[in-house]
């Protein structure tokens, strides 16, 4: 969810860990009840809401100026937004087939410069969106679409090439841009329209000092009804320690990126006139293992590998024990997700008879090693991050336990993540990742064997994994229209992962937000990376 | 009149009675000596990470005298072992700048002309790039070795040393004791090494001891935003990034290494002013 | 006079050429990029990143990118940014009047202070005036600028709450002239402190070398006081190392103000470098290369010329 490239700049800043030592009661602010302040530690500079990369903190001008058809909320429905309602078989939105899509758009629904939102306005989204030469993020679900057709102003026919169950998903990610402005540019990418976005929603955007704060002003004429609030103010501060310090002053009424420390947790929930949220992110954090490597060419070598690390202990004592484990790519309270699953690390015992049996003994310098091969490997992530280092030094000493040589090599964020993992050059890296498609668990284009990039130019399959009945039960998952019975595939498809290990789950991020008691509104939602995606509804008790 | 004409003697009892100079000389010794000792010194492994000792107070249990931190590991441990390594990039670094700056500076200043700006067009160019800038990309490029760490941060703050040195020639050049060179017919080489590197002298120890400083501070930055060394091996630089978002609560965890810095950088910084004063060969008693 | 000058602008053409294409060279031959942004992405997969690289033009070999980039220049057109699209010059321009108040300020400070501290230690050797200001100029120095901005935060903003722990104005009091000089206290002080120090010594130094003069001995005997002393012999022979170092100083200014910003989350120029090199914004970071070579380029030019106004035995060659 939140790209890590950027935590640099909250390291960087360093100041005033101090802020905490302010008096224990929050002195300060007094609340304004014109306006809202959203604090975060990253700025959002792409607000084209189909060209963002950086989820997370550009979630907030999308939510706060554009529409998307429909939304999730956060008990995981879809909530219509610019349709009218959410296609469904039963509404007659999904053909029997799964096949073919329609949508019923609301009317009376203007953009923020007063021209009517029509049909025209959704069909060129999706032009854009698959046009090459947009540089949109991802096509994920729109390059299935075979035939797009306008059936009225307010009607649109979707024909999908195959049946795509997560297609909804598709759509909640990406927001509605305005035909009559964009419609003539030769390149989104350079358009001024990235500079002064005009969109559907519920607020304008009024000001932006850039690496300070943005001004939103409410829309009157919103669709949904106008927004509760006057103003509604974006301010960066890059320092999370500065940032929390703000959010106990009340110069921040919400802190939300990156939120409150783990350690600090305990002492936030007790403060007077301040709420403390715990957000599931959609995020885990994994070990990914290089399967075309030798050493992990072999499944129980990765299994044994696994076995042997504390991971629990490493949430105890680096994230303070606030992460949920998880054993699977999602989150355990994610509705696919598999609880039957058995936690089997922190089996040292266990590792080394596993690792014998599969051939690797210990050698003369007490590595173990196969075939010449010895099990020795570099471990990666982002260069600065103080919690991943320490959890890579907890592994590095299970793993020397076993007979096992573990050497971290960090690099910065535009490194590491660049072409040493995309073209599968890494031995293990220490990575967190949202589900692919929204919060679908359709996890194909991580796991399915021809979405390796390196063989195939397609997929982020970047470990390498291949696995024929996976492969078949993902290809199944997106098929299946009862929720029951894609709860059994993906149920088995986990199972397969948690034996097989291609990658190892440790744990799903969690971020502490803290805000004001008196500001109703902010409700975490598991289902999104946007914390604004209920932003119309914010106002002051 | 030249450098050469001072009697050691004099040059020691400048210097022994420049006492906050001795004090530099001091500091040095013995930070080296840490640095050179700190695997017989450091009471712990400073690898060795115990989540169940983490954050002891300095002074709290005599097996981490000054504490430990956040992953359970001895402060003064570390501190020692990062001392050796700030210390060796410090001077390497050093080493690296005054080199390349003397020589480009003297012969710039001496030579003049199209080899003045030739060199100086180079220093020009290599001044251009804000010396974070060239850290953190190289920093990318090679693998963050110390060696490659002091090269690199050596090889980007030598400009100032080279300007200072043909400001200190190009009014050295001016003066009798070169002129005379000249006229007893020296060569070129043997008037910039012999006659005015020694005169140059003072100005490039200065600058010297102030690049060993820089260097250690540098390194401490680059580390801190985490480009530089790498944990698990310690830097004063790195030991502040972990600390850093503990400050209020164990505030010498950011203190120390601090505090550390500053010493090793003072140290240096006095004992050069002494030296600078130690060596001139024109000082007089009284103002 | 015309001359010279014209020569140095000629010589600044193949200077910035050879800033850009080390520059250019540095960065693509190094390894990793913008798009490892789009990695961190999970709807991101490998033929999305593929697509994103030809349309940034990343596909292309290093030499077709730069002369790209390099016709671009000429005619004024300092490119894009890969994130967001903005114009490169509009948004550095953003950011310079912040840079530039903050440099300003910290760089009047120190001179004034820093030359005064260095031309009294030197007419007042060893006094205790000089043996304090020496040693508090080395402490000064010593201490590692962003450590120290943390422990003024802390001492200031948290503990006595005297002033902000950062950014440049309070919300909503955009213009207002106290809410902005509240907020420049603390990095121009932390900034300048070094800076200050610096001078001092230098300049101490500077004026000793040149207090030692025999040309000094004549002025006395001739039975000049000692201010006619300091002001007509001993400050122009002391001005021209000052004046070169003032020439060098402007870039490490830039990399100072570089750790007070991060600090101090002061929105300027070296807060953007920051970002830009996070993300590898090439744009950004060639147009700020730029940008600082035609400073640096400027500065020493005036450095020079000032260093032949003092001495008319140095010719502008």
């Amino acid at each position: 969810m939140t790209t890590r490239i950027s935590r640099r700049t909250a390291l960087a800043g360093g100041a005033a860990g101090a802020s905490l030592l302010a008096a224990p009661a929050v002195w300060g602010q007094a609340i304004n009840r014109d306006r809202i302040i959203l604090g975060m530690t990253q700025e959002p500079v792409q607000f084209n809401p189909i060209l963002f990369v950086n989820a997370g903190t550009e979630n907030v001008p999308e939510a706060c100026l554009f529409d998307a058809l429909w939304d999730i909320n956060d008990k995981g429905a879809f909530v219509p937004n610019l349709a009218a309602q959410v296609p469904s078989r039963q509404n007659g939105g999904i053909s029997a087939d799964g096949l073919t899509w329609t949508v019923n758009l609301k009317r009376d629904v203007k953009w923020s410069d007063g021209a009517p939102f029509t049909a025209k306005d959704v069909e060129f989204t999706y032009q854009a969106i698959v046009s090459p030469n947009t540089p949109v993020r991802s096509r994920t679900g729109f390059d299935l679409i075979k035939a797009f057709r306008v059936k009225d102003d307010f009607t649109i026919e979707m024909e999908l090439s195959r049946p795509f169950v997560p297609f909804l998903w598709a759509w909640q990610n990406m927001h509605i841009i305005p035909r009559h402005i964009l419609g003539n540019e030769a390149n989104l990418a350079t358009a001024t329209f990235n500079a002064n976005p005009v969109g559907t929603g519920p607020f304008l955007l009024r000001s932006r000092t850039a690496g300070s704060h943005m001004v939103y002003e409410r829309n009157p004429n919103y669709h949904r009804g106008p927004a509760k609030v006057r103003q509604f103010i974006h301010k960066f501060v890059p320092d999370q320690m500065a940032a929390f310090g703000q959010a106990r002053t009340g110069e921040i009424d919400y802190f939300g990126l990156l939120g409150v420390p783990p350690d600090r947790w305990t002492e936030v929930r007790n403060l007077p006139d301040r709420d403390f949220l715990v957000y599931h992110t959609p995020n885990v954090q994994f070990i990914y293992y290089n399967c075309g490597k030798p050493q992990f060419a072999d499944a129980r070598v990765r299994k044994a590998l696994t076995m042997a690390l504390q991971m629990q202990k490493s949430i105890d004592d680096i994230y303070f024990g606030t992460w949920p484990r998880s054993l699977s790519y999602l989150q355990p309270t994610h509705w696919a997700y598999n609880s039957n699953l058995k936690d089997y690390t922190n089996d040292p015992a266990g590792a080394e008879k596993l690792l014998d049996e599969a051939g690797w003994r210990r050698g003369a310098n007490g590595i173990r090693q196969k075939d010449g091969v010895e099990l020795k490997f570099t471990m990666s992530t982002t260069a600065g991050n103080v919690a991943r280092q320490g959890c890579q030094a907890l592994f590095q000493q299970n793993w020397k336990q076993i007979g096992v040589e573990m050497e971290i090599r960090n690099m910065p964020a535009s490194v590491v993540w660049g072409e040493y993992t995309t073209r599968s050059q890494f031995d293990t890296l220490l990575v967190g990742w949202d589900p692919t498609v929204g919060l679908d668990p359709d996890y194909t284009a991580r796991a399915h064997s021809r979405m390796i990039p390196v063989k195939h130019r397609q997929g982020s399959n970047y470990v390498q994994y291949e696995n024929a009945e996976v492969d078949r039960l993902l290809e199944l998952g997106v098929t299946q229209t009862e929720q029951a019975d894609r709860v059994k595939t993906y149920h088995r498809i986990q199972e397969i992962l948690h034996e097989e290990v291609p990658f190892a789950a440790q744990g799903g991020s969690v971020q502490g937000h803290l805000k004001r008691k008196q500001l109703v509104g902010p409700t975490p939602n598991q289902y999104v990376t946007d914390i604004t995606w209920n932003v119309q509804d914010w106002h002051w008790a | 009149m030249s450098a050469g004409a001072v009697a050691s003697g004099g040059v020691w009892r400048r210097f022994l009675r420049h006492r906050v100079a001795l004090g530099g000389a001091v500091v040095v010794a013995l930070l080296l000596s840490a640095a050179l000792f700190a695997p017989a010194l450091a009471p712990q492994d400073p690898t060795l990470l115990d989540t169940s000792v983490r954050f002891l107070a300095p002074f709290a249990d005599p097996r981490f005298p000054l504490g430990t931190d956040e992953l359970g590991r001895d402060t003064l441990s570390r501190l020692l072992h990062g001392g050796r390594v700030s210390l060796t990039v410090g001077l390497v670094a050093m080493a690296t700048t005054v080199l390349t700056g003397a020589a480009i500076g003297i012969a710039a200043g001496y030579l003049g002309g199209l080899a003045d700006t030739l060199l100086m067009r180079f220093v020009d160019t290599m001044l251009c790039f804000p010396q974070v800038f060239l850290l953190l990309v190289v920093a990318a490029f090679v693998p963050p070795t110390l060696l490659s760490i002091s090269l690199v941060i050596g090889l980007t703050s030598w400009m100032e040393v080279s300007r200072i040195v043909r400001a200190e020639i190009l009014n050295l050049k001016e003066q009798d004791f070169v002129a005379a060179a000249r006229a007893l017919g020296a060569s070129r080489a043997r008037i910039m090494f012999r006659e005015l590197l020694p005169n140059a002298a003072a100005p490039i120890l200065v600058a010297a001891t102030l690049k060993v400083a820089s260097a250690v501070l540098m390194e401490s930055y680059i580390s801190y935003l985490g480009y530089g060394v790498q944990p698990p091996l310690a830097s004063w630089g790195n030991m502040l990034t972990n600390a850093q978002g503990y400050f209020d609560t164990i505030p010498w965890l950011a203190v120390l290494p601090g505090l550390a810095i500053t010493a090793t950088v003072m140290g240096f910084n006095f004992l050069g002013d002494g030296l600078r004063d130690a060596l001139d060969p024109r000082l007089r008693m009284d103002p | 006079m015309i001359g010279f000058l014209l020569r140095r602008l000629l010589q600044a053409i193949p200077l910035l050429v050879g800033v850009s294409v080390i520059g250019f060279g540095l960065m693509h031959l190094a390894p990793g990029g913008p798009l490892a942004v789009y990695t961190l992405n999970p709807t991101i997969q490998a033929q999305d990143i593929e697509r994103i690289k030809v349309l940034f033009g990343l596909d292309q070999p290093v030499h077709v990118q730069y002369a790209k980039w390099a016709t671009g220049i000429f005619s004024g057109n300092w490119g894009y940014t890969f994130f967001g699209g903005r114009p490169v010059l509009g948004v550095i321009l953003e950011r310079v009047p912040a840079t530039m108040l903050l440099m300003g300020s910290a760089l009047s400070i120190a001179i004034v202070v820093g030359l005064a501290i260095g031309v009294l230690g030197a007419t007042r050797r060893y006094s205790v005036f000089d043996v304090l200001a020496t040693s508090g100029a080395l402490v000064a120095l010593s201490f590692p600028t962003f450590w120290f901005g943390l422990m003024a935060i802390y001492v200031f903003a948290i503990e006595l709450r005297w002033l902000p722990s950062g950014g440049m104005w309070e919300l909503g009091e955009e213009g207002s002239v106290v809410s902005l000089l509240r907020h420049l206290v603390l990095p121009t002080l932390v900034l300048a402190l070094v800076i200050t120090a610096t001078w001092s010594r230098y300049a101490r130094s500077a004026f000793l070398e040149a207090l030692q003069q025999d040309f000094m001995r004549t002025a006395r005997a001739k039975g000049l006081s000692p201010r006619a002393r300091l002001l007509r012999h001993a400050f122009p022979n002391a001005a021209k190392p000052l004046v070169a170092l003032l020439g060098v100083e402007l870039p490490f200014l830039f990399s100072g103000a570089l750790v007070a910003e991060t600090i101090f989350a002061w929105p300027g120029m070296g807060r953007l470098f920051v970002d830009a090199l996070t993300m590898k914004e090439y744009p950004i970071l060639m147009g700020m290369m730029m940008f600082t070579a035609i400073f640096v380029i400027v500065g020493n030019l005036l450095a020079d010329i000032a260093i032949a106004a003092i001495d008319p035995r140095v010719r502008l060659s």
